[in-house]
């Protein structure tokens, strides 16, 4: 069979050890999957919405309500980005913990800690775009928290809202990086990205010398395992966003913050260590503080030998593994206990 | 299988595709409505276009649905789109009534007093239960005269007469005296903001609602009572069954400060009317309340008072007249007179220029009534229709003392017995 151009998108073979599913758990695949579900369903919402405050909430309205199959776009947009902020905690996690980030990959860790970055940060631009009572509280805490930075919070607080409070220009402002600003970097580092997955010689695998099984699959099996993949991950969505609404509340009006309102759900831990006190502290300095722990496991840590590359907890990186793991079960712990209903 | 996979897959997602198509078409099409006062378009009669339009005065078409009741104009989530209405299924409490019903165009700010029914209705001894307030707290020594101070809410009415500009809110919390904050705690319940007591005769709406919102079958036989919070209707033509949910339902036991309710109600409208003991002549059981108390009677006049006897004047001569004066009539001669407006709202009348009909003693005009060629009068009932023919005093063998109107005299003669 001749292959055509998705075929030449990927070498000619691979080390079978390399896709196997429960190595790579298909995570950084899912991911590219979902980015294209949210470029495409994020275009087709563009016809519709409005970015301004008097009409955002109402267009979203109009999208989900009475534009023919608006609603399951919609659907399909936010649980693609739910989704592709947990596929890539699932890659970052599965790279940790099988050590696959040792040397050459250090620098596309870093490219890969980026996108991450990314991921969040067009999750949170997109839902403030719902300018509604739902967002009000995160939108006001997040800038709010920008500008409790010394000396550079006031500038940086303009520059991301664009004025004295949140109104027409914030609005714009997160479109603008939501649509162009977030999209482009992120387009640009997930081509770097898989072009450095590529040059560091694809997915972690022990060097031929020390691999025990020198089978191989070629292109034609990758993208076979590829497409599988996306219809099964398509089908999952699609019956997600079928039977499943994405949130949706009144429009931001005159009526003050609801106590009851959260974070998007991937900031919570960061809410619940705001209750701990110092907003500049807790709600900045720990989580860049997290974010450059996670980015320097490459570097600070003891790393693993290529023998032990391609399997789970390798030797060597065990110190790198723990302190990985403490950060993501604290995490998870902050952000069970911001569900925990306040008494 | 390991060949089949794809094909499976495809066909699975196919499926899929499927049941999400099928989905989108078992949704209900949204209905669109455009009212020409928004202009902007909501989608409520999607779900509710079984709704009967609240009165002729609101067309639908014109007010829309949002524009009243607030909520979410496009959702077609029954939450969301109810998520923001004003206050709950009734945008007429007291509480939202300014944004729902309020405005230049509509029932508040208008320098003609006749339209200013916000103002008014709030300002009024029914919204402020000042008066009970008043005798309460006078009668248990709080207070050193009958002079109201304090209302259910705090109110201003600078155009007001009565020497009593303003109220502050009566917080039951405050007061010292056990049996004020008894009456406090329980009967608190007839006033145009307090929620009905449990128990279908006393079911009513709060704010305009409460009385322009039938909730209570105007046939008393009839018991199939109209108490849904569907009822989706605003009306002028008010029966005396809806009065009766908080009027005449019962007492205030000043021993106990507890309700006591009536349990000697019947469906019989003549012993379903007026307290045991309390003497009443034809009229006052055949009419409706409406046909003879007056709008500012019963919505108040933009002045606060401490007693309902203070807004309240309507007597039996008003219509009846004495022996030596009879009633007050005007002839219509101004097309833009109210009188036209008032029967336009509730017309079971059909008044033309030249009509001759009676005022009240401050030239309220008493637009149901007409005064007929031969010199007696007839009334048309506003929420029964009936009319009913009656005579002037003068004329008659009546000996009474024009002056003296209480019940303790025109009932000596003219009380029906039950």
């Amino acid at each position: 069979m001749r292959p055509n151009f998705f075929h030449h998108l990927h070498p000619p073979t691979i080390p079978a050890r390399q896709a196997r599913l429960r190595y790579t758990l298909a995570a950084g695949g899912l991911a590219v999957f979902l980015g294209l579900v949210l470029l495409v369903t994020g275009l087709l919402e563009m016809f519709y919405y409005i970015p301004t405050p008097d009409h955002a909430s109402a267009s979203i309205q109009t999208i989900t309500f009475l534009v023919p199959y608006g609603g399951l776009v919609r659907n399909l947009h936010f649980w693609s980005a739910q989704f592709l902020v947990i596929v890539s905690l699932v890659h970052l996690f599965r790279v940790i913990l099988t050590g696959a980030y040792a040397p050459p990959r250090r620098f596309n860790y870093l490219l890969g800690m980026g996108l991450l970055v990314l991921a969040v940060l067009l999750d949170f631009t997109g839902y403030v775009l719902r300018w509604d009572e739902g967002i009000h509280w995160a939108l006001v805490t997040g800038t709010n928290l920008v500008r409790s930075i010394p000396l550079l919070g006031a500038p940086l607080y303009t520059l991301v809202v664009g004025g004295a409070q949140p109104g027409p220009a914030t609005l714009i402002r997160f479109y603008g990086w939501h649509i162009f600003g977030l999209t482009l970097a992120a387009g640009i580092l997930v081509a770097w990205h898989i072009f450095r997955v590529r040059r560091d010689g694809g997915i972690a695998v022990p060097p031929p010398a020390f691999r025990i099984d020198h089978s191989r699959i070629t292109r034609f099996e990758l993208v076979r395992r590829e497409v599988l993949a996306m219809l099964l991950a398509a089908t999952a969505l699609l019956i997600l966003s079928t039977f499943a609404a994405a949130p949706l509340a009144p429009s931001i009006n005159a009526s003050p913050l609801v106590e009851t309102a959260r974070a998007p759900w991937f900031f919570l831990w960061v809410q619940q260590m705001l209750k701990l006190g110092n907003p500049f502290f807790w709600g900045v300095v720990v989580p860049l503080a997290v974010l450059l722990l996670l980015s320097l496991i490459p570097y600070i840590f003891p790393t693993v030998t290529k023998p032990d590359l391609g399997r789970w907890f390798p030797r060597g990186n065990t110190l790198a593994r723990i302190v990985a793991l403490i950060v993501l079960t604290g995490i998870l712990v902050l952000t069970v206990l911001a569900l925990i209903p306040v008494s | 299988m390991r060949r089949y996979s794809l094909l499976v897959t495809s066909l699975a997602f196919l499926l899929t595709l499927l049941v999400a198509g099928w989905d989108q078409r078992l949704r209900p099409k949204p209905i669109p409505l455009t009212p020409t006062l928004t202009g902007q378009v909501e989608y409520c009669l999607t779900c509710h276009s079984d709704l009967a339009q609240i009165s002729n005065s609101h067309p639908v078409q014109t007010f829309g649905c949002v524009l009243c009741h607030g909520g979410e104009a496009l959702a077609l989530d029954a939450n969301l789109a109810h998520s923001t209405m004003r206050g709950g299924s009734n945008p007429s409490d007291f509480s939202v009534v300014q944004a729902s019903c309020g405005g230049a165009n509509c029932h508040s700010g208008t320098p003609e007093s006749y339209n200013n029914h916000i103002q008014r209705a709030t300002t009024s001894i029914q919204a402020t239960y000042a008066g009970a307030i008043a005798i309460i707290r006078y009668t248990f020594g709080v207070q050193p005269d009958l002079t109201a101070s304090l209302g259910i809410f705090s109110v201003r009415a600078p155009g007001s007469t009565s020497g009593i500009t303003s109220l502050s809110a009566f917080d039951p919390f405050q007061e010292t005296n056990p049996f004020v904050k008894a009456f406090g705690q329980n009967c608190l319940t007839c006033h145009l903001s307090a929620q009905p007591l449990p128990g279908s005769v006393y079911f009513r709406f709060t704010g305009c609602a409460a009385c322009h919102t039938p909730t209570q079958s105007a046939d008393r036989s009839n018991t199939q009572q109209l108490q849904s919070s569907q009822v989706h209707k605003l009306t002028t033509a008010i029966s005396y069954t809806q009065c009766d949910t908080c009027h005449n339902r019962g007492n205030y036991d000043l021993r106990t400060i507890t309700f006591a309710p009536r349990l000697d109600l019947s469906n019989d409208r003549l012993h379903d009317y007026y307290q045991p003991i309390a003497q009443f002549t034809s009229c006052e059981w055949m009419l409706d309340c409406v046909d003879c108390h007056t709008r500012t009677e019963a919505m108040g006049d933009d002045s606060l008072y401490s007693s309902k006897l203070d807004i309240q004047y309507i007597q039996c001569k008003t219509c009846h007249g004495t022996p030596t004066e009879l009633p007050q009539p005007r002839t219509l001669t101004d097309p833009n007179d109210l009188v036209f407006r008032l029967a336009l709202l509730n017309p079971v009348v059909d008044l033309k220029l030249g009509d001759t009909i009676l005022v009240t003693q401050k030239d309220e005009p008493l637009w149901n009534t007409r005064v007929l060629p031969d010199g007696t009068y007839q009334l048309v009932g506003k929420a029964s229709g009936q009319v009913f023919p009656f005579k002037p005093v003068m004329g008659s063998a009546c000996t009474q003392n024009g002056t003296d109107q209480t019940s303790a005299y025109c009932h000596t003669c003219h009380s029906m017995t039950r």
